[in-house]
């Protein structure tokens, strides 16, 4: 089974202390620390495993600048077979449905059975999977957490409310969103970063993709961020203060007062 | 970002910036490991440092090893970081390939291992004793006992060890009683009791192959009748499956102060007649065997001192940033006043600034001895491979002796900082404190790195290691004359060294003259020497800072530049002239410690 496998670089929640930047209309990102985007690094572990199973190839596909290189490598030390980097400044800015129109146009340079995305990224909008199946007329799954291969079709398992599990099955080829949790994805060993230090990625630009400038971009984007901050602090809310000691003995009170401990 | 283990930029800066570890590339046994290579490595050291390897720390603490009826198990979690780090294949990051080693430069892995280690030691110490092993079968192993053991033992599959104490054979290790008597198939039988055998028995894996020190019937007293031995505690087929069990009884575990996440076993051999080994290396050549590991056994204590002092100091740093206490100084009449995060009196600026020094330091000699190994490595010229040699065994007793030394008052600064709290399990520099302890104790006592230095390593080569060494500093000193930021500080560093070259003239008559009182002074000798490499390092650094900065360093790294001017500040303003009274004992030659009557000691 050929795999495509879309992975984006984002600031590392994990390791940020995040702050909205003094403009207002994005994040502070100086010193920060990006790695590669949670749900995508679940995705690739799955089209790992998938490969390992049923045979093919894996292959890394990611959009930004030249940074991005640290996690497509990162990506196929953990064992994808190949990466490809899609860069071009006419790209910067691209809303939702121009990152999927970039990505369709990568994904249609080779013929993939199964193309996987995380189901959100951290700093995202969980929309690009389903604009990439619809750009690519495929059928789609959203938050997947199990994909079993049953010749031309997949049995995928999907989170649903209440903590009830569903079960699809679905044509390939196909687009899945996959949820976190789904595997547990491997470290990367020394093994695979000695395999792919000297490897050189391709970079396809707008040209080489075939996309059209004027679709992409900040320029052709629909949807436009206009503002970013921190709530206010809402009424109605009782911050409790001090020691955890003291918040929790502030709690107890609190729980008796209200009638939820006796 | 809250740095934890350790600091991703300060390590950046001694790899590229300081040692420019991507020119080791351009050597072919390097050429894997380009500046690419060399991030991810350090990036996914420290993911799997941080996520896997980091709650084995509590776990191993508090769970620690459990020993009943001869077996010893350990806590659940590290059995699912001893899997991650086997499968990474992290165990033999400088080895050669053909036996399952990676190949990576030792200054790569330096940096792999602060991470590592700084996120659970007492589990990285069975991995670093694993690799020890397997290095003696490498060097010393028959081409039988290489395919029996060496794979294994590299990838992690087995775990190995070192058996030489025993209860009346500690530093004097000629005295050593265990016994190896000639089969006729050619193999040994083994008999006799080892104690403080560091992970000698536990459940992680299915065998432990143990290195054994052990004198042939027959053979000299002493040290020169000492062979070592290879002894499984399964014995294995010629097939390499697991065969019977070959004897080796652990009869109890030590309840130590620290490092409880790794077993210190006393271990019976042959107590049933049944035990097996087979000879590694020559017949009484034991302790040439145990030599060749020395120096990467005593870089791993050492970096094991480092990545505690490096952990408790980033922990203090960032709980003094958050830790509110107190008005500040020059408002400590104002009753209005708010309190201030404690990061803001002077004697915690003291203390962090102390810990920043030595960590740096540290860091940069640890990087900078694996720095050595490496260019001795690809040297084409024997003379450059000698003198890269004869430095790396000057340095190794300041590597391990003077760097535990520092660590440990590091992280007693790192309790210091935290105050009460500091005292507590609750917070991890309590932990820290005890798990260090032992580096100054083990892989040979302080006082033995101390002698080492004065009676073995100072006089190699005609004394030439420490004029090579004398002359590093003085191409830092000289570096700093066209820096105006700098300048002070090698100037500090300069008559310092005057009086190092003095005190070491005169350490070197001593010790043929009078080798008590030169003995005496030994160990003050070896702090005198560390605490000029530490002034050596800093001063490199910050000639490279400065330079950056006059260059125009980025707004995000200049932070990080200034830092490293203010650490050579500090350290030669604040700490060298400790070091300069360090040498004036020396020189004071007093032989007072020796001519006290024992009874005059008291007590009694």
């Amino acid at each position: 089974m050929e795999i495509l496998v879309c992975v984006k670089r984002v600031p590392d929640s994990a390791e940020n202390e995040i702050s909205v930047a003094s403009g207002g209309a994005d994040i502070s990102r100086e010193d920060l620390v990006y790695a590669v985007n949670e749900w995508d690094n679940y995705a690739v572990e799955e089209a790992i495993q998938i490969v390992e199973r049923e045979g093919g190839s894996v292959t890394v596909v990611a959009l930004g600048d030249s940074d991005t290189e640290e996690v497509v490598r990162r990506e196929m030390a953990m064992g994808a077979e190949a990466g490809l980097m899609l860069v071009d400044d006419a790209f910067a800015g691209s809303d939702g449905l121009g990152v999927a129109t970039i990505l369709k146009a990568a994904a249609e340079k080779k013929s993939y059975d199964l193309i996987l995305t995380g189901a959100q990224a951290d700093d995202g909008a969980a929309q690009v999977g389903g604009m990439l199946a619809a750009l690519l007329d495929r059928p789609y799954a959203s938050l997947v957490n199990k994909v079993e291969v049953n010749g031309p079709t997949l049995r995928i398992g999907r989170e649903i409310e209440g903590g009830s599990q569903e079960l699809s099955d679905i044509d390939l080829p196909c687009v899945l969103s996959i949820q976190t949790g789904i595997n547990e994805p491997r470290y990367v060993g020394l093994r695979g970063i000695r395999k792919v230090a000297s490897v050189e990625i391709p970079v396809l630009d707008g040209a080489a993709l075939g996309v059209d400038a004027a679709a992409v971009g900040q320029a052709a984007a629909k949807v436009r961020r206009v503002d970013y901050f921190v709530p206010a602090v809402g009424a109605g809310a009782d911050m409790l203060t001090g020691s955890t000691k003291e918040v929790a003995a502030q709690l107890v009170d609190l729980l008796k007062a209200k009638g939820g401990l006796n | 970002m809250a740095q934890i283990l350790a600091d991703r930029r300060d390590i950046d800066f001694v790899l590229y910036e300081q040692l420019k570890v991507e020119e080791l590339a351009k050597h072919k046994p390097f050429a894997d490991f380009n500046r690419k290579a060399v991030d991810l490595i350090v990036s996914e050291a420290r993911n799997l440092a941080v996520k896997e390897i980091l709650p084995t720390q509590v776990d191993g603490d508090r769970i620690g090893a459990h020993f009943a009826n001869g077996a010893v198990t350990m806590p659940t979690s590290f059995h699912k970081a001893w899997k991650a780090l086997v499968d990474g294949e992290w165990l033999a990051m400088s080895d050669d390939a053909e036996w399952g080693g990676q190949g990576m430069p030792h200054t790569v892995a330096s940096a792999a291992t602060d991470y590592l280690m700084g996120a659970n030691f007492a589990f990285m110490l069975t991995a670093g004793l694993t690799h020890g092993a397997g290095k003696l079968v490498e060097k010393l192993g028959t081409d039988k006992q290489k395919e029996l053991y060496l794979q294994k033992l590299y990838s992690g599959e087995w775990c190995g060890t070192m058996l030489l104490t025993e209860a009346e054979a500690g530093s004097d290790v000629g005295a050593l009683s265990a016994t190896a008597t000639p089969n006729p198939d050619g193999t040994y039988s083994i008999t006799g009791n080892k104690i403080f055998i560091s992970a000698g028995e536990h459940d992680l894996v299915p065998n432990i192959i143990h290195p054994v020190l052990a004198r042939i019937e027959g053979a000299p007293a002493g040290t020169a009748g000492i062979s070592m031995f290879l002894v499984p505690k399964f014995r294995v087929n010629d097939d390499g499956s697991l065969g019977e069990f070959n004897d080796v009884v652990c009869t109890g575990i030590e309840e130590k102060m620290g490092i409880h996440g790794n077993a210190t076993c006393s271990l019976s051999l042959g107590s049933k007649g049944q035990c097996i080994g087979t000879l590694l290396g020559e017949p009484n050549k034991g302790m040439r065997g145990m030599f060749m590991m020395m120096n990467e056994a005593r870089l791993m204590v050492g970096s094991e001192g480092l990545a505690c002092a490096s952990t408790s100091y980033l922990y203090a740093v960032n709980y003094a940033r958050t830790r509110v206490q107190s008005r500040h100084l020059l408002k400590g009449a104002d009753k209005s006043a708010p309190s201030v995060p404690i990061i803001q009196h002077p004697d915690v600026r003291r203390m962090l600034m102390t810990m920043k020094c030595y960590v740096e330091g540290m860091r940069s000699l640890g990087y900078f001895v694996s720095h050595c190994m490496d260019r001795n490595h690809v040297a084409t010229q024997a003379e450059e491979k000698a003198r890269t040699q004869a430095l790396i065994d000057l340095l190794i007793p300041i590597a391990k002796g003077y760097v535990t030394e520092r660590a440990f008052e590091v992280c007693s600064l790192g309790v210091q900082v935290y105050g009460g709290y500091g005292y507590c399990r609750e917070f991890p520099v309590e932990q820290l404190l005890r798990d260090v302890r032992i580096t100054a104790i083990y892989e040979g006592t302080n006082g033995i790195q101390a002698l080492d230095l004065i009676g073995r390593k100072l006089s190699q080569n005609n004394g030439q290691a420490i004029q090579d060494l004398f002359a590093s500093m003085k191409s830092a000193i000289s570096n700093a004359q066209d820096l105006a930021r700098t300048a002070p500080v090698a100037a500090r560093l300069a008559t310092a060294l005057a009086r190092l070259e003095t005190v070491t003239t005169h350490m070197t008559t001593t010790m043929q003259s009078d080798p008590m009182t030169g003995s005496a002074h030994a160990f003050t000798f070896m702090e005198a020497v560390g605490d000029m490499v530490m002034a050596w390092m800093l001063l490199w650094r910050a000639n490279l800072a400065a330079a950056a900065l006059q260059a125009g360093a980025k707004e995000k790294d200049s932070a990080f530049y200034e830092g490293q001017i203010m650490s050579a500040e500090f350290y030669t303003r604040n700490l060298l002239p400790v070091t300069l009274g360090r040498m004036e004992a020396i020189l004071g030659a007093s032989s007072i410690a020796n001519d006290i009557p024992e009874d005059a000691f008291g007590g009694k």
